[in-house]
């Protein structure tokens, strides 16, 4: 077993392995060795497959650790928050367990307080990362249509579009009457057998218990062979619990292993590529070191969903269930509104029998009487708008971590502490009447909101915000804990604003420009 | 908590209707009920605990009015109780197999799992897209 590497990275998720991959390619040289928590998926197996499938939505694929409670997973504290945290462990991280839906930031998105007097302007923008995002397409492989009209000029994807359900259609036709921008949404996801080893997505729906197919990307499947292939080592099932520091550098972690013995590695670089909660258990495990900005401005993308019942068969049971339609024409700010920066609208479907009667998206379905009455009418007969609201950085929302409260592995926990502010509130209210109106147009006959959906802190965004100035920030912009030459942080925890769109996409091209500026940095050296 | 209470209580819950759905109790689901709840609930015997001390003894020969005041009552009183005995009831009833057959019968949803086969869908249609292309673009420019 390795104990000592170049470049250590703890994480084998979407950054994780986007990064090591492409630092790899550019350093062959360089020792690599990725640390995750978590074990293999074997998404060849995936619950879809079995009679049963929609089980493994209500415990052993459910978003949320401290339901889903697996071996590899870890507490945290969500009694001061109405959104719980919503992530996987396990090579692929939370990719294994999302809908695939890979939206771009948009060039506004970068300099909210240059546009719009709110917030703060990132460390760099949207032509720095362009470039980063199409190799970033080409790996993870994407299904859309270029020409977006509410998108910068981008270059076509690997893949046509998704197709669409009965339900899609009615809410395209609908958009149009309403003069409104939507687009097919773009997806993480083979639309056709064109890639070697995925067979193209077949609408079975649940992408969330893993594809069985190896359509639906994520990183293990885009990114961890062709990272073994030029050099890049994992170990599963290693828990780092300890950064260790000589004179202000990193010099080695220290590492669980299952049987509770505890193993070092040297490293000369290491990479947090968690998430916000487990980076901020990891920073606060150095000697030392503190930095008073850690842990704030933390970012969940509020989301609300509004429900349409239709008196007609939608189908919409078929079809990946995060990616046919998306809206983004109320994204930009107009102040007209009441708010400041905007949200994305999402349609919802592949709701199965079981998530359809416990209420899936919309409201639980009544037991006695008029039980099997109203699910009849509820069955296919359902889709949903997601209205995503860009968050703001208040101070206010945070992460904490509690060291006098162990985990199993004698870890802190991490807190989350959140409200909604003003601003998320008004834009939400907005946009859930925004969403009536698009299902009314559609032809809905009844109309279910949910104003927060509660199991949806899938997007972790911020507490260990970039920036140029050390005193304001607590990473530089190539994600280097400043106060450190050597301690890069390539998780969402970096992101400044949060956008109302869907990170991934934004994220894993930050870890492979992160990866660049390694390389060069460790070549001028 | 008796069978034949647990069979009373999931009719209750899922009595079935004239247009095919047969009641959740009387189809044989108790066991795979008392299987799921125990599966998906670390606190699943507290639950039926709970359960069996709120309802009486004589539940099953109560007529269907009397059965759903009481379970409204536990609704209420015991929340969190009462939704996972009804989350495991849903679960056992839409995803057994003879259910999903009466499901397919109805609406035409094949009784099997989603893959290997999946669902087909029809090409996207392109041509719905032109209002939207025609309108220009809608992103601001930045500096």
């Amino acid at each position: 077993m390795a104990e000592a590497a170049d470049i250590v990275i703890v994480g084998a998720g979407a950054t994780g392995l986007a990064f090591a991959w492409r630092l790899a390619n550019l350093q062959p040289d360089l020792r690599i060795l990725l640390v995750e928590r978590g074990d293999f998926v074997n998404q060849r197996n995936a619950a879809s497959k079995k009679n049963d499938w929609e089980l493994a939505l209500q415990k052993s694929f459910h978003a949320n650790p401290n339901i889903r409670k697996s071996a590899a997973d870890y507490p945290v504290d969500e009694s001061q928050t109405p959104i719980k945290p919503a992530f996987f462990n396990a090579v692929g991280g939370s990719t294994i367990r999302w809908g695939a839906h890979f939206p771009r930031f948009r060039p506004s998105d970068f300099c909210s307080f240059s546009q719009d007097d709110i917030a703060a302007d990132w460390p760099l923008n949207y032509d720095d990362l362009a470039p980063y995002m199409d190799i970033n397409d080409e790996m993870m492989g994407v299904s859309g249509l270029a020409g977006d009209p509410a998108n910068p000029v981008r270059a076509e994807r690997g893949h046509p579009p998704l197709g669409f359900c009965t339900g899609s259609r009615k809410l395209a036709e609908a958009a149009n009457k309403l003069g409104w921008h939507w687009w097919p949404a773009d997806a993480a996801i083979a639309s056709t057998d064109s890639v070697v080893g995925r067979g193209a997505c077949n609408n079975c729906g649940p992408c969330g218990i893993g594809c069985p197919r190896h359509a639906r990307a994520s990183a293990d499947i885009a990114y961890l062979r062709a990272a073994q292939q030029v050099g890049v080592n994992l170990i599963t099932c290693k828990i780092v619990k300890q950064i260790i520091t000589i004179n202000g550098e990193i010099k080695a972690v220290e590492v669980i292993n299952q049987n509770g013995t505890i193993m070092k590695i040297n490293c000369g670089e290491l990479v947090l590529a968690g998430n916000a909660l487990s980076t901020n258990i990891l920073l606060r495990s150095i000697d030392g070191w503190h930095n008073q900005l850690l842990g704030q401005g933390l970012m969940l993308h509020p989301t609300a969903i509004v429900t349409g019942y239709f008196k007609e068969d939608l189908q919409s049971y078929a079809g990946p269930f995060a990616t046919s339609i998306v809206s983004q024409q109320f994204c930009e700010t107009d102040q007209a509104r009441g708010f400041l920066r905007g949200f994305q609208m999402q349609v919802l479907r592949g709701q199965g029998p079981l998530s359809t009667a416990l209420g899936g998206y919309g409201e639980r379905l009544p037991w006695g009487a008029q039980h099997n009455r109203d699910f009849d009418s509820a069955f296919g007969r359902s889709i949903s708008l997601t209205i995503t609201c860009e968050d703001l950085p208040e101070a206010e929302n945070r992460i904490e971590v509690d060291k006098s409260r162990l985990d199993k592995f004698g870890m802190p926990t991490a807190r989350m502490i959140y409200r909604l502010g003003e601003n998320s509130l008004k834009m939400r209210d907005f946009g859930i009447a925004r969403a009536r109106e698009w299902l009314v147009a559609a032809g809905a006959q009844k109309i279910v909101v949910t104003p927060l959906s509660e199991q949806a802190g899938f997007h972790l965004m911020g507490t260990a915000q970039m920036g140029s100035c050390a005193k304001k920030s607590v990473t530089r912009n190539d994600g280097r804990v400043h106060g450190f030459e050597n301690l890069t942080i390539i998780d969402a925890s970096v992101f400044v604003t949060s956008s109302p769109v869907n990170p991934t996409s934004t994220l894993q091209s930050l870890a492979l420009r992160a990866a660049d500026l390694m390389s060069a940095r460790l070549a001028a050296a | 908590m008796s069978k034949e209470t647990i069979i009373a209580m999931l009719d209750c819950l899922i009595p079935g209707d004239t247009t095919g759905w047969p009641a959740a109790g009387q189809h044989g689901l108790s066991s795979r009920f008392l299987e799921l709840l125990d599966s998906l609930f670390e606190q699943a015997d507290k639950y039926l605990e709970i359960m069996l001390t709120e309802l009486p003894d004589n539940f099953s020969a109560l007529s269907t009015k009397q059965q759903t005041a009481c379970l409204s009552s536990i609704e209420s009183t015991q929340p969190d109780a009462f939704e996972a005995v009804l989350k495991a009831c849903y679960a056992a009833y839409y995803t057994d197999p003879r259910i999903r057959q009466i499901l397919e019968k109805k609406t035409g949803y094949e009784a099997r799992p989603p893959q290997p086969e999946g669902y087909h869908l029809p090409p996207f249609d392109e041509s719905l897209l032109e209002p939207v292309r025609a309108r220009g673009p809608i992103w601001r420019k930045v500096p």
